[in-house]
């Protein structure tokens, strides 16, 4: 049984059809990779899984439930989602511990106690434990977007959403955002990566999912993908980007 | 719960328009003891109605008044309001009778109901106290007159400058045309008898060289067919005031002979900024009133048209549109006169202010709120979102703490804007520094100090704010 399970999904923006039928599948505990030029419908793909975007038509079954039923807690099916943007989009007004501990309390998850424990460890566990009490403001890219997931696993989420986690990152910091990643993946974490880092897709995905026009053009194991692609498209996207 | 905080203050501004009027109504209409009538009237017409050093309302109008009342027994309240303002207040039945120095004309006698005449005025000619080569309407020629525009003078000039040979500067008021001949600028000026009469006596710095002409007459006026024991009252009372020379003691006081002198700068000042601080503390108060209603409109149409719901949406767009389309003081005009003449209700002028001032400054308030809402990233809704917060939740502890830093100087501004715009209120007759300037004036003529004094009070409390405005800002802005 799928963890995600996606079916005809479609998405328009207006009259500009940005995704075109996307089935699908995530299974527990698989790290799925999504790449593709940019435009492609990756982005919105990703936003469709915890509906941050209303889909026009299909449907999206998180454990077992249709996130579009009207009788789903979207709220309830959210806390389970981790979600990690491209421009970290922290709290400004709040410190990196009120960051993290915000959602777990504020839902009543978790006694203040029970939250800055779990803010502790989780900062520890991306190796920012120095910058508790730091505002975001005075923090580099890279530990925002450390900060960022954090927060986000301080809900203690079944699933983690990445919508191009490094893109906005100097290239100095992208090792350090990719590491807690891949630690993550490790452990066995559900994960939907949006990413432009091929190298990082290779190692850490169990599977690769290459999009364009709207449409998942080709999709397998990694060394598949990478290795022998069988689309055209594919072919020519690789090229580029790993040429460059 | 927030429904019914909305509804709460919707029906408690509903109250205050509605509710303080009728009340005020059953309070006045008390069959024992007679009707106590209102009289509107000019605030700064003096010799006929005016304030003196007191505050008390006195003049020729003023004290005729109070001896017919006396002698005809009957009750009123002076509801000063400015001339125009007290004309439009009869024609909307607001004021039972208006007194203010009123020119029995055809035009008038269309809406209204005169009393006899008893006041002949006419049109007189001034000139600097030591000018000694303008005698008559001769000397005049190649030369300037100042007038003021829609008096009697005005025509009179008029029909007379082409046979003379001079040219006419008009003014809208009379202590700036007194100015302007004092100045030298002006060689002559031409005013209605009584109000030149009374200037020349209050040492103005003019003397009288004509006498006056033959002009219209002026009198008590009531609605056409209504209140007409008033002014059968006030006829019979006018009677007996000519009859035992009451009336014309009362004429010589103000119009006859040299009255005291002229007031020094410091004995001006002295006498004239306790009113002004008065007026003042009035303006600040109704700037705090109308910007606390003005404020929780804002909260309610700016949440409307950041939310989701596209009726909601609309309808904020419309107040917005609505309230920042029509000029201040139409706004006024159309509350205060309006709105009680259609439906038939008398409003106070205190809650006609605040309503006004409130509207206007709530359709800015909301723009401000919206603006500050939306000038938030998107991106901190969808990440409150995503952790599993419901919208309200997001809204309240991320989105609205972030955008109050943004809106803190445009408050600040706005705050400015609606204490200046106070002033704007005096047409309807709101006594706050501006009006309390006017009134001063027309006592003393000394207008370059009191509109000195009115501005620099103005400048300090602005300034103030502006900083204040100014180091928030910095403190927002340095986190």
């Amino acid at each position: 049984m799928g963890k995600i399970r996606v079916e005809g999904l479609k998405k328009s923006f207006g009259t500009n059809q940005v995704l075109k039928g996307i089935d699908m599948e995530v299974k527990e505990g698989e790290v799925v990779c999504v790449i593709g030029p940019s435009g492609s419908g990756k982005s919105t793909f990703l936003r469709c899984m915890n509906r941050l975007e209303d889909m026009t038509a299909g449907q999206v079954i998180v454990d077992d439930q249709d996130i579009n039923d009207p009788k789903t807690d979207i709220n309830k099916v959210r806390e389970n989602i981790g979600m990690v943007f491209q421009h970290f989009n922290l709290f400004p007004h709040f410190n990196v511990l009120k960051n993290i501990m915000f959602a777990p309390m504020e839902l009543g998850k978790q006694t203040e106690e029970q939250a800055r424990e779990t803010a502790l460890r989780l900062l520890e566990q991306v190796g920012l434990s120095d910058k508790a009490e730091a505002f975001p403001s005075h923090l580099s890219g890279g530990q925002k977007q450390r900060v960022a997931i954090a927060r986000a696993l301080a809900m203690n989420p079944d699933i983690m959403l990445f919508d191009e986690p490094t893109s906005a990152l100097d290239p100095e910091m992208v090792g350090e955002v990719l590491g807690v990643m891949n630690d993550l993946a490790r452990e066995g974490m559900t994960m939907v990566i949006v990413t432009h880092e091929m190298g990082f897709a290779r190692e850490v995905a169990d599977r690769v999912i290459f999009m364009d026009g709207g449409y998942i053009v080709e999709e397998g194991k990694p060394e598949d993908v990478f290795g022998q692609p069988k689309h055209e498209r594919t072919i020519s996207f690789l090229e580029k980007v790993l040429k460059a | 719960m927030k429904t019914i905080r909305v509804l709460l203050f919707t029906l408690s501004l509903l109250l205050l328009v509605t509710g303080i009027p009728l009340g005020l109504e059953s309070a006045e209409a008390e069959p024992a003891t007679g009707k106590v009538y209102q009289i509107g009237t000019d605030i700064t017409f003096a010799p006929f109605e005016f304030q003196d050093v007191d505050g008390k309302y006195v003049g020729i109008d003023m004290e005729m008044l109070e001896a017919i009342a006396k002698d005809q027994n009957f009750k009123y309240e002076i509801k000063p309001l400015g001339f125009n303002a007290a004309v439009q207040a009869l024609e909307s039945h607001q004021v039972d009778g208006v007194i203010a120095g009123m020119s029995i004309t055809e035009e008038r006698k269309q809406k209204f109901d005169f009393s006899e005449p008893y006041f002949d005025s006419g049109v007189l000619m001034a000139v600097k106290e030591d000018n000694t080569d303008i005698k008559g309407y001769e000397d005049l020629k190649g030369k300037k007159v100042a007038v003021k525009t829609g008096t009697e003078g005005y025509s009179f000039a008029e029909s007379i400058s082409s046979k003379y040979g001079f040219t006419i500067v008009p003014f809208d008021d009379s202590s700036q045309m007194y100015e302007d001949v004092k100045a030298g600028n002006s060689a002559a000026c031409f005013d209605d008898y009584p109000v030149l009469a009374y200037g020349v006596k209050q040492k103005n710095g003019l003397k009288r060289v004509t006498e006056p002409t033959k002009g219209a007459s002026y009198g008590f006026a009531v609605s056409k067919g209504q209140n007409q024991e008033l002014l059968e009252k006030f006829n019979a009372g006018l009677a007996n005031l000519n009859a035992n020379g009451e009336y014309d003691r009362i004429k010589d006081k103000y119009i006859s002979d040299e009255g005291p002198g002229s007031l020094s700068r410091s004995e001006l000042m002295k006498q004239s900024i306790p009113p002004l601080l008065k007026g003042l503390g009035k303006t600040l108060i109704y700037t705090i009133v109308s910007l606390f209603f003005a404020f929780i409109l804002g909260l309610i149409f700016g949440f409307m048209k950041v939310g989701r719901n596209k009726w909601l949406r609309g309808a904020a767009t419309v107040f917005v549109d609505l309230f920042r389309g029509i000029p201040l003081i139409v706004l006024a005009f159309f509350i205060y006169f309006g709105i009680p003449q259609a439906l038939g209700f008398k409003m106070p002028l205190f809650v006609a202010a605040v309503l006004t001032l409130s509207l206007n400054a709530g359709a800015y308030v909301t723009e401000i709120i919206r603006g500050g809402i939306e000038s938030i990233d998107r991106g901190q809704m969808e990440a409150a979102r995503s952790l599993g917060l419901p919208y309200r939740k997001s809204m309240m502890k991320i989105i609205i703490p972030q955008a109050i830093r943004i809106m803190i100087p445009s408050f600040i501004n706005q705050l400015v804007i609606t204490l200046k715009d106070t002033s704007i209120l005096s047409a309807i007759g709101l006594v706050e520094l501006t009006q309390s300037g006017k009134i001063i004036i027309a006592r003393t003529f000394a207008s370059f100090d009191i509109w000195l004094m009115v501005a620099v009070m103005y400048l300090i409390v602005i300034t103030i704010l502006t900083k204040i405005s100014s180091r928030l800002e910095r403190k927002v802005r340095h986190g």
